[in-house]
């Protein structure tokens, strides 16, 4: 083990290190160093000049197997992180345009004193208030931690719906002597399920995709 | 992979004594280039069969650019299970008389 390179030898083992530039580059990062070391040792141990020529035949040999299967596998993983990050954007931007389009028709409502929408008044805010809060949990728990997103999903806006509900009929109440309690837990109910069952459908959607 | 599994069953090892306790075992039949093992230890990290150990070696006794490795607990229970499953073929291909019995005991 102690053996002084041969001049081939440290010229191999340079070759190698430059050859080493062709493997990704996180892969030649971690384990760049230790694969050039592993060589060193292997040329310390070739008791003659044959055993190093069939030991640079191998290491050759491995390199043309193993450089394009890393980087196969590399695509494979950004390929990976792609489709998560444009399947989060999608369900991100959906949900965005849920709670816009809410606040919009609701706010348009209010100001044009339109009696249909704001028949629907306390279904809107609800729908936006859960929408907001509850999404925001429930994606940061989804993606920090290991437990099943619908689980998460159905938890998140069930606490978030009645929370909310509670709060405004106990704050809402005690200013306004006219207040309905009623409608205003009808509207959580129905944001509940409206999020729920959206995020329901999405997760059916994503099943064929995830399996295969 | 299971190659790498058993080398690391008995003690941590670095990559070179991986590769010849391999070597030594399969009689020279299997022979792991650098990039084969390191692309294996990367994955079996990966998947947490595996793990490098903090502590380098004393610069006294080893050289201490070496990585270490161990088995984990799950990639001790992988591959207690796949030497089972190797060993229940092997008791099959003896029943069916392709290996000579052993002697009893």
């Amino acid at each position: 083990m102690n053996k002084t390179l041969t001049r081939e030898g440290k010229i191999f083992l340079s070759l190698y290190s430059i050859l080493l530039l062709i493997y990704p580059r996180e892969f030649r990062r971690q384990y760049g160093s230790q694969m050039v070391l592993l060589l060193l040792d292997c040329e310390r141990d070739a008791s003659n000049r044959r055993a190093l020529m069939r030991l640079w035949l191998r290491t050759l040999m491995d390199f043309v197997r193993t450089a394009p299967h890393e980087h196969l596998q590399n695509m494979r993983k950004e390929n990976q992180f792609m489709n998560k990050l444009r399947t989060d954007l999608v369900a991100i931007g959906a949900c965005l345009t849920l709670i816009i389009g809410a606040l919009l028709l609701l706010n348009y409502g209010r100001s044009h004193q339109v009696s249909s929408i704001l028949l629907f008044g306390h279904v809107l805010d609800a729908l936006v208030f859960t929408g907001v809060i509850g999404n925001l949990i429930a994606f940061l728990l989804v993606r920090l931690t290991t437990l099943r997103p619908l689980r998460v999903v159905l938890w998140t806006f069930l606490i978030v719906s009645v929370a909310s509900a509670l709060a405004s009929v106990a704050i809402a109440s005690r200013v306004d002597p006219n207040f309905d309690a009623a409608k205003v837990v009808i509207g959580y109910a129905v944001s509940f399920l409206f999020w729920y069952g959206l995020h329901w459908l999405w997760a059916q959607k994503l099943k064929p995709s995830e399996t295969s | 992979m299971f190659h790498i599994l058993l080398a690391l069953a008995d003690k941590e090892r670095h990559g070179y004594h991986i590769m010849r306790e391999v070597d030594e075992r399969t009689n020279g039949n299997v022979k792991l280039g650098p990039g084969t093992l390191y692309g294996s230890i990367k994955r079996m990290m990966a998947d947490g069969l595996i793990e490098e150990l903090e502590e380098r070696p004393a610069p006294d006794l080893d050289d201490e650019r070496r990585r270490y490795y161990r088995l984990t607990d799950f990639g001790y229970r992988v591959a207690s299970a796949e030497a089972q499953r190797l060993e229940q073929m092997v008791r099959s291909a003896r029943a069916k008389k392709l290996l000579p019995r052993t002697k009893a005991g």
